[in-house]
Parts: structure tokens; sequence; C-alpha cells
């Protein structure tokens, strides 16, 4: 960029080159030339453009995306927690329940030491599916 | 034990760590991937990184060793260190990737534009990850003292000594390829062990359980816990997670929201895996290493087990294989936590620049070393558990009803973070103070969640409704950016 200011002699190579460069990368940061003082990615990044004319169906669309996500992570959420709390429910008040064996060990360390974990995965596969298609949805209507 | 091989262990993981962060260092080039390895970190990797990262000493030594003293109730741990992570994927994941914030208190500033919370978050973080470096050192002093014999303060120094030197070489890149790295190790260097004694058993003869004796005399070692324990308990790991300053640091490090939630299911099945072998190991404790339940010494269970069921050269190297992972715990979680305790120190007192870095880094680890040296070993699984009560209490709700509920204002998440970390801190000091006193009262205090973690949700909202006229102007512009998907649909069904 600083040979277009530094040759003003020839008036014609330099400043084609840069125009060339600005077309093809113009989405890409100016390359560096020099040593560049290097800081952390917060600074501009964290600072919001404002929009321009927010757009009244847009936020609409938003916020029954949001709405959507959050009943679908507090529905997962409240059913993961209720298998939970049923576990130790009945752990502590039907104590007859460890005398049930499988291979020398209690019915609850199967339940809590290995059952619960395929349950926990279950949850989380079928959120991520769930969660994708909201975000589909959202696109499709708004694209 | 022999002592050498167990040395070797602990020089063989420092070496490969410090050589990995090392060549780590030759590949990062730029700030970006300094601070966040440029987003090249594919989910794989980046799942092994935060598995290796989030299995701290508590995973490694303190669950077979809570399991052992305490039976059954042991196994609620390891639940909600695994179901934290689905928390975290249903509420936090995708959303705090699309923020853009790289820490908590970029999140503060991006979510309410207040310094003065930033600065709030900033401090929280700072304590949080103090809290959390202290047990990891104490594993390490527990760990090298038990293995080799050498004063145990040797651990801690040597823990931080080399976690300064891998964080001042290469940042988060390098770390990123140490954590997956130490994952594998952790996995390794329990699963091995674990199928290894269950095999010498079974061809012995002899039952892992003794013929499922272990079970009935749960009355005998096992100091019960009530049904509110359990449940405070899990509150303060479900809620916790999600709030743990190093762990969300990795989300930066995925491309988009999509990315980090399939990163967040990963991560929850390496951890499935995992926990199945502390269990095994626990067991296995409770058979044939039933005195350390009442020695205090519990935490050394994974430890003394291969020596106590194989004994000679077989039992060594097995116990060398346990040190190396252990080692490899308090290495990845201890870098984890430096780095972003680094990451907010240097932000907020440096401007982020690379040399504010690593000045932050020193101080970030010299301050939890003496904290380790002065104070003297917990177990670590329950210190470990305060420090996510504490977090529940704190960040949890800051950043819950930061992302799904648009009438949080600056003055309500203030006061719900105060209420939080005063109550919270409070009752985990009167504990600490009053240690043995049992009963309902003393859970009260000693598992504070269940009741900080909804009085701070409360506070929170209570006050932000109170003032909501001053919900910050573009709060719309910003949840928009947490939850619309990002535009190019780069994942198609």
């Amino acid at each position: 960029m600083s040979g277009a200011a530094a040759d003003p002699p020839e008036p014609a190579g330099p400043p084609s080159i840069p125009a060339s460069l600005d077309a093809g990368d113009a989405a890409l940061p100016p390359p560096a030339a020099h040593r560049v003082r290097v800081s952390a990615p917060a600074g501009s990044m964290l600072n919001i453009p404002r929009r321009l004319e927010p757009d009244a169906a847009d936020a609409f669309y938003v916020r029954s995306l949001i709405r959507s996500q959050l009943r679908l992570s507090m529905s997962v959420a409240l059913g993961f927690l209720l298998l939970l709390v049923g576990l130790a429910v009945i752990g502590s008040t039907w104590p007859q329940i460890h005398e049930i064996r499988l291979a020398t060990i209690p019915l609850p360390w199967w339940l809590l030491g290995v059952a619960v974990y395929p349950m926990i995965l279950l949850s989380a596969f079928l959120f991520n599916r769930a969660a994708a298609r909201n975000e589909a949805k959202y696109r499709s209507i708004v694209e | 034990m022999n002592t050498t091989v167990s040395m070797v262990a602990v020089a063989l993981v420092s070496i490969v760590t410090v050589v990995i962060a090392v060549n780590g260092l030759r590949l990062s080039r730029t700030t970006g991937d300094f601070y966040v390895a440029s987003r090249t970190v594919r989910p794989w990797w980046n799942a092994s990184a935060i598995g290796g990262e989030y299995l701290s000493a508590a995973s490694f030594l303190g669950i077979a060793g809570l399991i052992v003293v305490s039976g059954q109730d042991g196994l609620w741990f390891p639940i909600g260190y695994t179901a934290g992570y689905l928390m975290l994927l249903l509420f936090v994941a995708a959303p705090l990737r699309r923020s853009r914030a790289y820490t908590l208190p970029d999140f503060a500033q991006i979510r309410f534009g207040s310094r003065g919370l930033r600065r709030l978050t900033s401090f929280l973080v700072i304590v949080i990850c103090w809290l959390y470096i202290v047990p990891q050192l104490h594993g390490a002093a527990l760990t090298l003292g038990i293995s080799t014999g050498l004063p145990g303060w040797m651990g801690a120094v040597l823990v931080m000594g080399i976690v300064c030197m891998t964080v001042l070489a290469g940042g988060m890149r390098s770390i990123t390829f140490v954590q997956a790295f130490q994952f594998w190790l952790k996995l390794a260097a329990l699963a091995i062990p674990a199928v290894f004694l269950l095999l010498h058993l079974d061809m012995q003869g002899q039952s892992a359980t003794l013929g499922g004796a272990i079970f009935d005399d749960e009355a005998q070692t096992t100091t019960a816990k009530g049904l509110y324990y359990n449940i405070s308990l899990l509150v303060a790991l479900l809620f916790g997670t999600m709030g743990l300053p190093h762990v969300l640091v990795r989300f930066y490090t995925n491309p988009d929201g999509p990315s980090a939630r399939k990163t967040t299911a990963i991560v929850l099945c390496l951890l499935s895996i995992f926990y199945l072998f502390p269990t095994v190991l626990g067991i296995l404790g409770r058979a044939y290493t039933p005195e350390l339940a009442t020695s205090g010494n519990a935490d050394a269970t994974v430890l003394l087990l291969p020596g106590r069921i194989v004994g000679g050269t077989v039992g060594d190297a097995l116990t060398a294989i346990i040190i190396g992972g252990a080692f490899a715990a308090f290495l990845s979680t201890s870098s984890g936590l430096v780095v972003s305790l680094a990451g907010a120190i240097s932000q907020d007192l440096f401007q982020g620049t690379v040399r504010g870095f690593r000045i932050a880094t020193v101080i970030a680890t010299v301050v939890p070393l003496l904290l380790a040296l002065g104070t003297s070993t917990f177990a670590l699984a329950g210190a470990i558990g305060s420090v996510f009560a504490f977090t529940a209490s704190t960040i949890c709700p800051l950043l819950l009803l930061g992302i799904w509920w648009r009438g949080l204002t600056v003055v309500g998440a203030v006061a719900g973070l105060l209420t939080g970390a005063v109550s919270c801190g409070i009752a985990l000091f009167v504990s600490a103070v009053i240690p043995s006193a049992t009963g309902s009262l003393h859970d009260l205090v000693s598992q504070p969640a269940a009741w900080t973690v909804p009085l701070a949700f409360l506070v929170m909202i209570g006050v932000s409704l109170a003032t909501a006229d001053r919900v910050p102007a573009r709060v719309d512009a910003v949840l928009a950016r947490l939850h619309v998907p990002e535009q190019s649909p780069d994942s198609k069904p």
C-alpha cells in the first residue's frame, strides 16, 4: 500500500497493483507489511454493530426462535432432572432395591454407575438434532 | 512400591508435555493462534482437549476414593460431572460460541456493555480458578509423596513449574494438543490397570466384589449422606460445570454454533467412557483396600490398588502407569485454569498483549502455589465440589439469564452475583471452620448449592424486574447474535 504514496513519478504502474489487490481480497484485512503489535481478539469484536433499521418481522422471528430453543432445552433438562431425582428418591426410600443383584452388584450401583450414562448421551443426541431442526426452520423462514 | 519406576513415570509425562508444547510454539504464529488456536481445532481434537482439561485430580483419584469412603453416594459425583456437560450443551454451548466471547468477562461485556460488571466477573473468575487449582496441587503433593517418598510440596512445585513453562511457550494452540494428548493418556492410565486387575482377579478365581460382601456391610465404612446432601451436590455439579472458566474458553475454538454443540456431545461420550473406570477401581478399593476409608487417605486408593492386588514387577508397572496419568490430570487441568486465569488477568490489567499474557501467567501460577503450600489437603472430590457450588451460585445464573432472558439488567446481575458469592462463600467458610459436626444443619453449609443457587437466581430476577426500565438498549441485537444460526449453512442435513 505504501508504494502508491512513495512513488509519485510513475503514476501508471503502482496504483494498478493495489487496485487489483483490493478487488481480489475485498473481504480480507490488508496484508501487514511491517511488524504489527498483536493483541487479544477482544477489543473491536466486543462492539456489536448497530442495526440500521430493526425489522419488526425479523425481530419477531428471532424471538420465536429463542423461545422454541428455550422450550426445547428446558424440556430435555427437566426430563433428565426428574430421572435423577427419581433415582435418588428410590434409593433412599426403598432400601430393598439393594437386595436385587446382578453379578453380585446391587441394582442401584448398576443404575447410577452405568445406566445413567447412555441416557445422558441419548438426551444430548436428541437435543442436538432438535436444536438443529429449530435453526433450519428459522433459516427457511428468513432466507 | 518401586520409587524409581514411579519417578520415571512422572519424568516421562512431564517431558512429553513440554515437548508437545514446544512443538506447538512453532505452529503458533499470530495472536489468534496464541489465544484461541485460530479456531482451526476440529471437534474431536477440541472434545479430547476439553475432556483432558476437565478430568482433574478429583476425577482421576477422588472418585475411587469417594466410593471407598461413602459407597453408593460416591457414584453421584461422576454423574454430576458428566451431566453438568449436558446442561452446558442444553443452555450454553452454541449461544456462548456465537457471542464470540473468549472469556466470561468478555461475555459480561458483550451482553451488558458494562465495565463494572465485567470487572466483577473477572474478579469471580480469578477466585474460582485459584480455588480450583489448589486441590490439583494437593493431589500432586499426595501422589508424589505416596509414590516416591519425596516431600509432597515438590509435586506442587513441579506441576506449577511445567504448567508455567508450557503456557508461556505456546499459549492456547499447544495447550489444545497437550490437553487432547492428556485425555487419552488419562483414560489409558485408568483403563489398562482396571482391566488388568479384573482379569487378574478372574484368573486367580477371586471375586472382584468379594462375592458381593462389600455391598452388604455398607454401614461399616459408609458415612451415609442424606437425601438433601445428594440433591444439593447434584445441583452444584450440574449447574457449576457451565460456570467453569477454563471450560468456557474452549468454546471459542469452535468455528460455529453447531460445531460447539457437536464438540460438547463428543465430550459427553468421552466422559461417559472415562467414568466407568474410576467406578470399577473404587469398587475394587472397597474390596481390597478397605482400611483406606478410615485412614483419611482414601484418595490414594487408585495408587495403592495394583500393589495390593498384583504386587511385584507387574504391580509396579501398573502403578507407574497410574502415576503418569495422575500427573497428566494435574498438569492438564492446572494449565487450562492458568490459561483462562492469565487471560482474565491480562485482558483487564495488561490490555491483552502477548507480553501481558506472559506476565499474567506468572502471577496466575505463583499465587495458587503459595495457597497450596500454605494449606493442608482435603478430600479431593469434596474440595472440588465446593468450587462447583460456588460457580453454580454465581456464574451460572449470570450465563443462563443472560443468554435466555432479555429482562436481565446490570443492577440485577450485580446483585445476584454478589448474593450468590457472599452466601455460598460464607456457608463454605463456616463449614470449613466447624468441620466435624454432622447432621442436617451442617449439610446446609457444607453443601450449600441447593439453597444458594435458587437464591442467586431469585435475587437476579427480582432486582432486574425492579429495575426493568434499565434493560440494556441493544439487548435484542445481542440476543439475536447469540441465537441466530450462522449465515452460511455449512452443516447441510
